[in-house]
């Protein structure tokens, strides 16, 4: 386990490999929810949140249930479960302790469910940090560093889109590209730009 | 320009002087360069400038027309985005690669988000990273300076990136453009005429670019060794196109914050953003990327560091 | 039969769930690097469609209202589950090639949207219909994106260049071409229906 890994882990989640705007996931999120930056704040601690619990408790799962019981062929089915339930678990103990907060997340918490980020990450800590069926050294530390950095990723895409989009309502765009269109191609020249940390070494 | 309402925060200043002159005394100020790099490199420069600059004009007539909305080619904006675009280029691309590397500029840097004033990242630079990313061959093999043979020949910072030693090139050949780069990076005396220029009439400010270039000089003295403290921070300074970048392209009014402080940010982003490339990052120049970084990020940065309105919360 | 061909064929067209519907863009835009790679994508999730929606459609009475949204998961997870498997033993060429999206397909919007919006409430051979044909749908649009990425971007198509001394795009075969591409494309069919309308 060393430091230079989770620096890797850290460039690639946040910019190289981008969960949004390189592997593409939580796009569907990110274009509907990016238009105001105080929901999209919202969502992206949600989602950070999200991921890095559901981290934890997929590799849990796939390290002493799926493997010890050959059973890794359910990993998609339980890691769907496991995400499904906890963020339901996360919605009732909300309402319960913090109303107005609850509402305040509103629709966004259940749609997490569905987030292709969350499911996403837990598959790629399996698929990067587990050799066949066992787990490298360090394996539980480096797939919870990359749940958070995929919330970072998520966060940092999500802000500065929010607030090119903020700006883009004060002026005149053309109407054949408003709202959706014009949202992927920022989207495409941020990646772009992010193409920039491409080949880091450290 | 003369009937929209201008929201802006205080301080208002109005200049006697209006956007379009403004576009076109940069454009003037940038012909030093220019005429620098035709010297260095030869009359194929000038073809690239050329196609540069027509693309640009012609792609957007075209699509103004299209859109039926007022064709703004007297603004120099157009002008100005293609001739960014051809001095961040290779003098020995071909000749296709400066006409759609404009036309993308214009299209997608600039008129799909409503044209001028509207764009949220540098045009030029939008085009250079989409020709860097689509044919980066092209984009990456450099003619030797003052050679008209078009021998081909690495630059300097390439030549560090690889780990190579540098012979034979002094801080005075770095100045004056005796190296191998992009046609209008090169000659860094002609940029500070021009800068220079632009500074003394009060068109750009010298917060940006200074701080610009003192973050990266520092961060590569402290990191641009092995062992701390001891980067070759003026190679690194007059190398590539951090000036050209700095300049003219940082100090863009549109793409860059509005309030002092969101300035600093900005101008500290893009040094770190630059030192950080060159040194760990695979490509030998981070300007664009950095630029273009910290020119989606000026919207937020704007968000956050905006003054208050007298008597709102 | 013609009430059939109608929900078979609006999933094509009218509600194409990649540029009407703007469903399931993550796996689109991923995928469509390659053509190979849409159209097996298109026909993974063409059989999971089918399959949740069939099975949805039948068991919709005995579903209770409150957990839905899991039971519908848990349906489409086991079919998400058969297709990996199956991908896994007969093409694993293409299952590496597509790689993370394959699992991914149990979120993909497209087949939970359906279930909640239509196999929830209409007949079966209703479900059966509209789900191959939003699969179909969603395989023409994944052929239609990764044969511009693929043509422009690496010069081939279905791995054969077709022509001499073309100098490929390669922004297109990245992650930034394929943002690129749709939106220019949903740009594209926003003026076609301005223009209808």
């Amino acid at each position: 386990m060393d430091a230079a890994q989770f620096l890797t882990i850290f460039i690639s989640a946040v910019f190289i490999y981008n969960v949004i705007l390189s592997r593409f996931l939580g796009l569907c999120s990110f274009i509907a929810i990016s238009k105001e930056t105080r929901p999209a704040l919202a969502m992206s601690l949600s989602v950070m949140f999200v991921t890095t619990m559901s981290s934890i408790i997929t590799w849990l799962i796939y390290r002493f249930l799926l493997i010890p019981f050959n059973l890794t062929y359910l990993r998609t089915i339980s890691f769907i479960l496991v995400i499904a339930t906890f963020v339901q678990f996360v919605e009732m103990v909300l309402r319960k302790i913090s109303p107005p907060m609850y509402r305040f997340f509103g629709i966004y918490l259940p749609l997490i469910t569905v987030n292709c980020a969350v499911l996403g990450v837990a598959v790629l800590n399996v698929d990067m940090f587990f050799v066949g069926s066992k787990a490298i050294a360090g394996s539980f530390y480096y797939s919870v560093f990359q749940g958070i950095c995929v919330g970072l990723g998520y966060t940092l895409a999500m802000l500065l889109m929010s607030g090119i989009r903020e700006r883009l309502d004060l002026c005149n765009v053309p109407k054949a590209v408003k709202e959706f269109p014009l949202a992927f191609i920022i989207a495409s020249i941020m990646s772009l730009s992010f193409l920039g940390f491409n080949g880091f070494r450290f | 320009m003369s009937n929209k309402l201008i929201v802006s925060t205080s301080p208002h200043l109005h200049k006697k002087e209006s956007v379009s002159k403004i576009m076109w005394l940069v454009v003037v100020s940038l012909i030093p360069a220019g005429v620098a790099g035709v010297f260095i490199f030869g009359l194929r420069a000038l073809w690239v400038i050329l196609l540069g600059v027509i693309s640009a004009l012609i792609t957007e007539a075209a699509l103004e027309l299209f859109t039926k909305r007022k064709v703004t080619l007297l603004d120099g904006s157009a002008v100005l985005t293609g001739l960014l675009l051809a001095y961040n280029l290779p003098p020995n691309v071909p000749f296709w690669l400066p006409i759609v590397g404009s036309f993308f500029a214009i299209a997608i840097g600039k008129q799909v988000f409503g044209g001028l004033g509207q764009n949220i990242f540098n045009p030029a630079l939008v085009g250079r990273v989409f020709l860097m990313a689509s044919w980066p061959k092209y984009m990456t093999s450099f003619t030797r300076a003052l050679n008209y043979d078009a021998i081909t020949s690495a630059t300097p910072l390439a030549l560090l990136k690889e780990g190579r030693v540098l012979e034979n090139i002094s801080y005075l050949d770095l100045f004056l453009g005796k190296r191998g780069g992009c046609i209008g990076e090169v000659c860094i005396l002609a940029l500070f005429l021009g800068a220079l220029f632009l500074l003394f009439k009060g068109y750009i400010s010298w917060h940006i670019p200074v701080t610009y270039v003192f973050t990266t000089g520092i961060m590569t003295y402290i990191f641009g060794q092995k062992g701390l403290f001891s980067g070759d921070w003026l190679f690194h300074i007059l190398s590539g196109g951090l000036i050209l970048g700095a300049f003219f392209m940082a100090t863009d009014y549109v793409t860059s914050p509005l309030t002092r402080k969101g300035q600093f940010i900005f101008a500290v982003g893009c040094g770190l953003l630059t030192a950080i490339i060159r040194l760990w990052g695979g490509y030998p120049e981070g300007v664009s990327y950095a630029i273009l970084m910290m020119n989606g990020a000026t919207p937020i940065i704007d968000r956050f560091t905006k003054s208050r309105i007298y008597g709102t919360k | 039969m013609k009430r059939y061909l109608q929900e078979f064929l609006k999933g094509i067209i009218k509600e194409n769930p990649t540029f009407v519907l703007a469903l399931g863009l993550c796996p689109t835009l991923a995928v469509s690097v390659t053509v190979i790679n849409g159209i097996g994508m298109g026909l993974a999730a063409t059989f999971v469609l089918l399959g949740s929606n069939v099975i949805i459609s039948l068991i919709k009475n005995i579903i209770p209202d409150r957990i839905r949204i899991p039971c519908f998961i848990v349906v489409i997870a086991t079919f998400v589950t058969i297709n990996e498997l199956v991908m896994k033993a007969y093409s694993p060429v293409l299952d590496r090639a597509l790689g993370i999206y394959v699992p991914l397909i149990v979120v993909n919007c497209i087949v939970l949207g359906r279930a909640e919006a239509y196999a929830q409430k209409q007949s079966v051979l209703n479900s059966l219909f509209d789900g191959l044909g939003m699969g179909v749908g969603f395989t023409l649009a994944l052929i239609l994106i990764s044969a511009i990425r693929e043509f422009l971007g690496a010069g081939t198509i279905l791995g054969h260049n077709l022509i001499k001394g073309f100098e490929p795009v390669f922004v297109l075969g990245m992650p930034s071409g394929a943002l690129l591409l749709i939106g220019l494309l949903l740009g594209f069919f926003n003026v076609l229906k301005n223009r209808r309308a």
